[in-house]
Formats: C-alpha cells, structure tokens, sequence
C-alpha cells in the first residue's frame, strides 16, 4: 500500500524556489525550466506554487549572505514535512566566486540539510531537471 | 422525496462522487487545453486526482497567530456548500432537482458560499497577505453578484410570464418550460443575458483576468497563504466543483436538452455541454487576457454585464406586455 | 483581440514545441563550456591556471611522496568560464561539452576531477622534474626539436650547459 501510494504521490511535486542574496542568474534559469515551452516541467506534474506552505521541492540558489540568513531559515521551516532542499548553482554548495567575501560566513549545507547539488554557474535548464527528477526519488521515499 | 433516495442524490449521483469526479475532471481538462494553447505538452488529465492525493499525505502547519478552530474547519463549509447545490440543480432527462420551488434563491445563496469560506478561512489565518486577499475577494464579489441576481430575474420572468403572470423561481420548471418549448438561447431577447452570464462566470471562478484575490505574483496567493495539507486540498476541490455548478447552472437556465431517452447518451452529452462551456468561459479567456486591476474589475462589471442583463429584463417585458 | 484568436488557432496546429527531456536526447552543442577535463601529459605545471580560476576550484600541490604534482579541480565551485582554458600554454586544460552535472549530497566533495603529473629524472644530475610538453619545446627550439636535450634538463643544469656554450662561443670569437 504504501509503495502504490509512493508511486501515485511522485507524478505531484510542487515547487518553491527561495533567493538567498544570488546575482539572479540561477533564478532566470530556474524560472525558464518551468515557464516556457521548451523545457515544461508541468508535464512532469511539477508546479511553481506562491506559498511555502504548499511547497514540496525547495530549489535554492544564492550564497547565504548575513543580511537574508535569518529569512532563509525561517522561511524553511515554513515549509511542511516531507521536503527535500536542491541547491542549484555553484553558491549554495561551496560559496561559488564570493566565497572570501564580507557577508558570507558558511555554506547553505551548514544549515539546513541539502539533498541535491546541481554545479554551474548557472546549470543548464536540463541539469536543474535532472537535479528535480533525483529530488523527485529522494522524495517519495520520504512518505 | 425520501430519505434514502435523497442520501443518494446528494452523495453519489449528481452531488458526491460523481460531482467530484466530473469536477476534477474539467480541471484536468482545463489545465491541459490551456498548456496546448501555448505550445506545451501539459500535465496529465489525472493530474488534479495526482494532487488531492499527494495534499493529503502531507503535514498540517498551523500559523501561531491563527484562530485554531476557525482555522480548520474554514475549507469544509464551501465544500459543504457546493456539494448541496450540484444537488439541488436539474439535469434534462435524468435527474429533476431536489425541490420543486424556490430553488434558483437556495442555488444564489449557496454560490456564496464557496467566497465566504475563503474569506473565514482568511481572516482566521492572522497573515497580513491574506488580509488583503480578503478585502479584494469581498470586493470582487459585490461586482459580479449584481449582474448574476439580474439574470436569474430575468430568466424567472420569462418563463413565469409565459406560465402565468409573475416570476417563477423554480428551476425545475423553468427546465420542463424549455424541454417543451424549445431553449430559452434560440429565443433573441434572452442572447445578452446569456452573455452577461457567461461573463460573470470568470469573476466567480477567480480565473484570469479576474484572478485578483488570489493573484500569485503580487500578494503571494493571498487568501490560501497559510493552508497546507488537506485544508488546501478542500478548497481546491471546492474550486472544481464550482466550475461544475456553475457550468450545470448555465446549461440548465439556457439550454437543456435531451438527445432521446436513454440515461447514458443523457449523461454524456450534459458533460459534453459542461465542457464547452468551461471551454469558452474558462480557458480560452485565461489564455488571451492579462490581469485586470481591482477598479479596472468594478467599472467592467457594472458596465457590461450589468447593462446586457437589463437589456435583456426590459425587452423580455416589453415583449410580453406589447 | 482578434490577433490573440490567430496566434491561439496557429498554436493550436503547431502542435508542442517541447524537449521531452529525459525521454528524449537533448544535445549539447559544440562549444558549450562543460565539466573541466585534463590532460596530465601535456600539462607542465606552470600554476597559470591556479592563478586566474575565478572561482578558485584549481588546486595544484606536490604529492606526498615526491613522484609527481596533484592536480585537482573541484566541480563544485567551478564557475565555466573558460579562463583556464585561455591562459594555458600547452591547451592541458580544457572545457568539454558535459553539462550532467546533477549530484547528490554524499557526492559533494567526491566530485573532482583528479589527475597526476608524472615527474621524470633530469638527464644530467637526476633531479626528478616535471618535463617540458612538446608543444612547448617546438615552441622554443623550432621545428628541428631540441637536439642537445635541453628540453629533459632541470634548470640549473640547463644553465650551466648554455653558460658553457657561451663560454665556448666566447673562446672561439676570441681567439680568431
């Protein structure tokens, strides 16, 4: 029963993504998986949602500057259980080129529990949805 | 009627599981006709199934600052209310409603409901966001019942007129009137209420152009901000199945009729009906049409539809006092 | 609104215009700046790269048993640009057109790219060295190769062998 439920559950994620202080680029990319023709991810079933309570995919992107940190991590814990958090680019996973900078003290995974990385700066759409489809399996086994 | 027969009617057929399924159907149906329209595949026709399912496995969060009781029990009044009146509204060949007279005031109120739930449910959530989404859903909800009460005044008095000499606010007659004398759409004074109400259809649904309480991208999906698990799924369901009602409504003011008499042709083509009329009132208009601001919302709505309504009520009156 | 009813209809009979990704193939073109790769038998060890990685992924270090140089990059800070690529003078370095780049979190520091720069022994007092790539020797000694060797020889031994040769030279013109 529960393997049939899993396997319903997957075709459904919903996805909410949160800008921890990045230069936009990764957003635009994260944005265009899903918005333009090309790459439709609602095929899949996936959904941007408005609303973290409705989210089950978190895709972060940006070093954790000082300034958005507290938000970051309120904003997480919003988000209902089971989750699973995909950082997308190079900033979240190891600071990217800001690295030595001012505002950034640590990495994303320092905080919250990371469960995907997708490297570049920024990933091809068809990385992130690699990196969503992984997300997708760590998922429904979560349920 | 007794009481088993009307246990069947409300929870299996037409309210119940057959409203829900048809419900989340025309959804499916609706988000894939859409994504073709833009040159996308789509999801599935399943998928609203897919995500009822996937809602309710998740966890409830509850805001600190939410009212607890208020809060959960918010989502079940719209659905209680939607699943009254798909019952309460006939279907031609099928099903004669469930009451005799009165019964286009009963399906008034409880079309209401449905917006009344979301502004309970809003207010008891505590969250700045959806406070707004609040105010704006009242608002918009003023706007369109002035031109939807006009409609249903002016079809009343067209088939009351014709009976005997006042308005007759029965569906179930206004549905054998049309079964015997043809529909009422063939008839030219009754052309722009049909358009008045195709264009309220919209505002009730919260559709683009008139999707401002629940506008994603300005106040973060307002209203239903703070629901997760299955208080969100409750409210999406009570979504899909106002699309039916709404829909059944349409085709049992303007236009029922019945392709012989065997129950399953019926059957199919009332939903063959329900889904052009979600076609053209739905669809096509979230995929041409950008959003409207709330003033831009109140001056269209007192404007047109209100205006083709009480062009249709004058000449329906004239027509019959000449 | 007559225009958006035409554009709708067109749409309509175009049919999706969508990839279906990891069901279909999606190819990357050319040029596209992929994962790094190297190539240990060209590179000579110069640190150019090292110097100008923008997102400082390079790593260039001596092994611990003195037989060769590590080289490491870390796919996880790099940032694609290509600069490494540019500044490198024997082209050991260069970008593939690998954009799967997708990895789970037990992988995170196990993504590299690793490879080990052999040193061999100089053919005049034995010191291990890092050996000059060919593109480089054709570079500084022309087409006809280097024919004293110089190429295999550690720097102070070069030296002196071309200090002796100008001494030679020196003799020779001096004594004419």
């Amino acid at each position: 029963m529960a393997e049939f439920l899993q396997n319903i559950v997957k075709k459904s994620p919903w996805i909410y993504r949160i800008n921890a202080g990045s230069c936009n680029g990764c957003d635009v990319e994260m944005a265009t998986t899903a918005l333009i023709p090309r790459y439709d991810v609602e095929r899949l079933g996936c959904r941007y949602c408005g609303s973290p309570k409705h989210a089950d995919i978190v895709l972060i992107s940006g070093p954790v500057t000082a300034v958005v940190r507290e938000k970051v991590l309120r904003v997480y814990d919003e988000i209902p259980n089971p989750k699973v958090v995909v950082a997308v680019g190079i900033c979240p996973i190891s600071g990217g080129v800001f690295r030595e900078s001012y505002s950034i003290a640590t990495q994303l995974d320092a905080y919250i529990p990371v469960d995907v990385n997708v490297p570049g700066c920024p990933p091809r759409p068809q990385a992130i949805i690699d990196g969503i489809a992984m997300a997708i399996e760590i998922w429904r086994k979560k349920f | 009627m007794n009481s088993a027969e009307f246990l069947v009617n409300v929870l299996i057929f037409p309210g119940g599981l057959f409203a829900i399924m048809l419900g989340l159907f025309l959804t499916g149906l609706d988000r894939k006709i859409y994504a073709r329209l833009q040159r996308r595949v789509g999801p599935p026709i399943c998928q609203p199934c897919i995500d009822m399912v996937k809602l309710s496995q998740k966890e409830t969060v509850i805001p600190k600052t939410a009212n607890y009781t208020v809060f959960r029990l918010a989502p079940l009044l719209g659905f209680a209310g939607m699943l009254a009146a798909i019952a309460v509204i006939p279907i031609a060949g099928i099903y004669s409603g469930l009451y005799q007279s009165g019964d286009l005031l009963v399906i008034l109120y409880l079309l209401s409901t449905p917006a009344l739930a979301l502004v309970i449910g809003a207010s008891a959530s505590g969250s700045a966001y959806s406070s707004i989404g609040l105010s704006r859903e009242i608002s918009i909800m003023l706007a369109y019942e002035i031109p939807m009460l006009m409609v249903f005044f002016t079809v009343a008095m067209r088939v009351g007129m014709e009976l005997g000499g006042t308005a007759i606010f029965s569906l179930s007659s206004i549905v054998d009137f049309q079964l015997s004398k043809g529909p009422l759409l063939l008839d030219l004074p009754m052309l722009p209420a049909f358009l008045a109400f195709l264009m309220c259809i919209p505002g009730t649904l919260g559709v683009v152009p008139f999707d401002i309480p629940e506008a994603e991208t300005e106040i973060t999906e307002g209203p239903l901000l703070e629901y997760s698990g299955m208080g969100l799924a409750m409210f999406k369901l009570t979504s899909g199945l106002k699309t039916l009602v709404l829909s059944a409504l349409t085709i049992a003011l303007f236009f029922p009729t019945e392709l012989g008499s065997f129950w399953l042709v019926n059957i199919l083509w009332f939903i063959f009906k329900c889904v052009v009329v979600m076609l053209f009132t739905n669809t096509l208009i979230r995929a041409t049409r950008a959003r409207m601001r709330i003033d831009q919302a109140y001056k269209f709505y007192l404007l047109v539809p209100t205006s083709l309504a009480l062009m249709s009520l004058v000449l329906t009156v004239l027509s019959f006092r000449i | 609104m007559s225009k958006f009813f035409k554009v709708i209809l067109k749409n309509l009979i175009k049919g999706p215009s969508t990839i279906k990704y990891p069901f279909e193939d999606s190819p990357a073109p050319e040029k596209l700046r992929g994962k790094i790769a190297h190539n240990s038998n060209l590179c000579v060890a110069c640190h150019l790269c090292e110097y100008v990685c923008a997102g400082g992924a390079i790593k260039i270090q001596e092994s611990e048993d003195k037989k060769g140089i590590d080289f490491v990059v870390w796919h996880n800070t790099c940032t694609f640009c290509g600069l490494c690529e540019y500044y490198c003078p024997t082209k050991a370095i260069h970008l593939t057109n690998d954009y799967h780049t997708a990895h789970l979190q037990e992988d995170k520091y196990n993504y590299v790219e690793k490879t080990f720069v052999k040193k061999q022994p100089c053919i005049c007092c034995g010191k291990p060295i890092v050996p000059l790539a060919l593109s480089m020797v054709e570079q500084i000694y022309g087409k006809e190769g280097d024919a004293r060797g110089l190429s295999k020889m550690c720097p102070q031994c070069r030296r002196k062998i071309l200090w002796k040769g100008a001494c030679l030279n020196y003799e020779r013109r001096g004594n004419e």
